[in-house]
């Protein structure tokens, strides 16, 4: 067969997977042509009948055939625009049939309920290892400068030790005093922006070994504790504690899994196992990564509930130290226990 | 057919059991589509910050999370997209997807932009040009973990003509090979210059028996019978 019988035998199939294409790429432009018809009804969601419906066989089938003319036209050395075009054709439906379109809320839900406590079961031992990377220097840095409170200084620059001391003193600039509605929104927006930024990072820098993880949360856990620790000292624990309980199970929880996430890949890369160092990243990015986009919807949460309770101060006490509770033994059952029969 | 060493295609092999030929795409191009989406992003938080100022604290706190969005989703959402590419990788014909040739996955996007903080590191994009450098597919840190691939979008195919002449049937049997090679000559033919074409149809001469000659007439011939073989007869 020449090269022009065989452009001519299957032109017509070509083309017509080249249409059904382009209608599948421009379908909003399909939909957008399609309600400018006159005549048709304007109010209500586009019927079925009118957005063009392709047949996934007839598609399947033409791609198909299609790749099969593209093995022939290689293997018979015909000319390369025949061979351009096929590729080109095969490459785009290869696309086009192969794409993950899958982001309803049945997935997410899915996620929440399964996917992402399972995956922080699997990653057990990363979590606990960050957990201690950020609690141990907490507390040692927190009973240090409890102890010692000028040693907050070697942390914290002196104006802004002053700055978190009068933030939880009693007096009008603290917070919850002069905080008002939109004081409280713009937290909001900067609790999300800054929190979650901060939990990405965190998972980012794993790829250097493992080191930047370590070291986002160890900071983290020296900051928190002399701040903690010199709070206390100075009398205003009822305040701070008051603040922080709450968010912190989802706020710290987040950061810990963030950070598990990241020593996962950075170890990944060190102990590859039977894997290349390439290969073993990606497997395990692609499993650490549904941790941390967890972590970011936790600290969602978080930045909600930082932003509007733990600031409101008029709440009685006992009532946030109840919630504060029922957040964390949500939390924590929530990774303990759900999701553990099979999806 | 492809020199294993200069060219920078990559192939994979579908279930349908083709080879799709990828050409990633350098670090020159990658970096003009970073500016790009770069503008694009300081320009949308720029006229919406001008806006939402006179907010107060909703304006605020839309400003901000913007903000994070235009850092982190930006990316993700385009890649997301039926086109696989951010509008300044739309711009220079370049989109992402797996390295296996298939589109990309959510994960897969999240990963290599999340991962786009240790390319970051040091200076600027240290490691990214350090690594895009160093590798035939151009992949930057967070294309190594993702499992991801810059590509060129295939082009779309050039109008083929070829030079009208006279048919000439070949004085010999050819190979698959050396059929491709004449037509491929006669396809590029518009697009070289006159002398050239003709040095180049003298090195095909003995397939219309003109051994050891050259010159235009040598030409019309070797292009007549590229006519022939495409199936003019």
């Amino acid at each position: 067969m020449s090269p022009l019988q065989f452009e001519e035998k299957y032109q017509a199939e070509w083309t017509e997977l080249d249409a059904l294409l382009s209608q599948l790429q421009g379908r909003s432009a399909i939909k957008a042509a399609n309600k400018k018809k006159p005549g048709e009804k304007e109010s209500g969601p586009p019927s079925k009948a009118a957005k063009t419906v392709i047949s996934g066989n007839r598609f399947t089938q033409l791609y198909r055939r299609a790749c099969e003319h593209l093995a022939l036209a290689r293997a018979r050395a015909y000319p390369s625009h025949i061979i351009e075009r096929l590729d080109r054709l095969t490459a785009d439906a290869h696309q086009a049939i192969y794409s993950q379109r899958d982001f309803g809320v049945k997935r997410l839900a899915h996620f929440l309920m399964y996917d992402f406590p399972a995956s922080v079961r699997a990653h057990a031992k990363y979590v606990w290892l960050a957990t201690v990377v950020l609690m141990l220097p907490t507390i040692v840095l927190g009973f240090m400068v409890y102890a010692q409170p000028e040693l907050v200084l070697s942390v914290l620059e002196p104006e802004q030790a002053a700055q978190y001391e009068e933030m939880y003193s009693d007096s009008a600039d603290s917070i919850g005093r002069k905080r008002d509605a939109n004081t409280d929104m713009m937290m909001f927006g900067h609790y999300i922006q800054h929190n979650i930024s901060i939990g990405f990072k965190c998972f980012a820098s794993g790829l250097f070994a493992g080191i930047g993880s370590l070291f986002f949360l160890a900071y983290n856990g020296v900051a928190f504790g002399a701040v903690a620790g010199y709070l206390t000292e100075r009398g205003l624990a009822e305040t701070f504690y008051s603040f922080v309980v709450t968010h912190a199970a989802f706020e710290l929880t987040a950061i810990v899994l963030s950070g598990a996430a990241g020593i996962r890949i950075g170890h990944s890369l060190l102990a590859p196992g039977r894997r290349t160092r390439v290969q073993s990243l990606v497997h395990a990015a692609r499993e650490s990564i549904v941790v941390v986009f967890g972590a970011a919807i936790m600290l969602l949460i978080a930045a909600a509930i930082e932003a509007f309770w733990s600031s409101a101060r008029w709440i009685p006490l006992p009532l946030k130290y109840s919630v504060a509770g029922v957040c964390w033994v949500a939390v924590i059952s929530y990774f303990s226990l759900s999701g553990r029969r099979a999806s | 057919m492809h020199g294993a060493i200069l060219d920078t295609v990559v192939s994979t092999e579908t279930p349908e059991g083709i080879l799709l030929e990828l050409r990633p795409a350098g670090l020159s191009v990658r970096c003009y589509a970073f500016m790009v989406d770069f503008i694009i992003r300081v320009v949308v938080w720029i006229a919406a910050a001008t806006v939402l100022q006179a907010l107060a604290g909703v304006g605020q706190a839309t400003m901000l999370i913007l903000l994070f969005l235009l850092e982190w989703i930006y990316p993700v959402a385009f890649e997301l997209s039926r086109w696989g590419a951010t509008p300044g990788k739309r711009i220079f014909d370049i989109k992402v997807i797996m390295d296996n040739g298939l589109p990309i996955t959510p994960a897969a996007s999240l990963i290599r932009n999340l991962l786009r903080f240790a390319d970051f590191a040091p200076l600027f994009f240290g490691f990214a040009f350090a690594s895009m450098l160093m590798r035939r597919d151009f992949k930057r840190l967070g294309d190594l973990g993702a499992g991801t691939l810059v590509v060129y979008q295939p082009q779309t195919t050039r109008k083929f003509a070829l030079p009208q002449v006279e048919l000439v049937q070949p004085v010999r049997l050819l190979a698959p090979a050396d059929q491709a090679a004449v037509i491929a000559l006669a396809a590029r033919a518009s697009r070289l210059t006159r002398d050239r074409t003709d040095e180049l149809a003298a090195l095909a001469a003995t397939v219309s028996g003109d051994q050891g000659r050259s010159g235009p007439e040598v030409t019309r011939r070797v292009l007549g019978v590229a006519q022939w073989l495409l199936g003019h007869r």
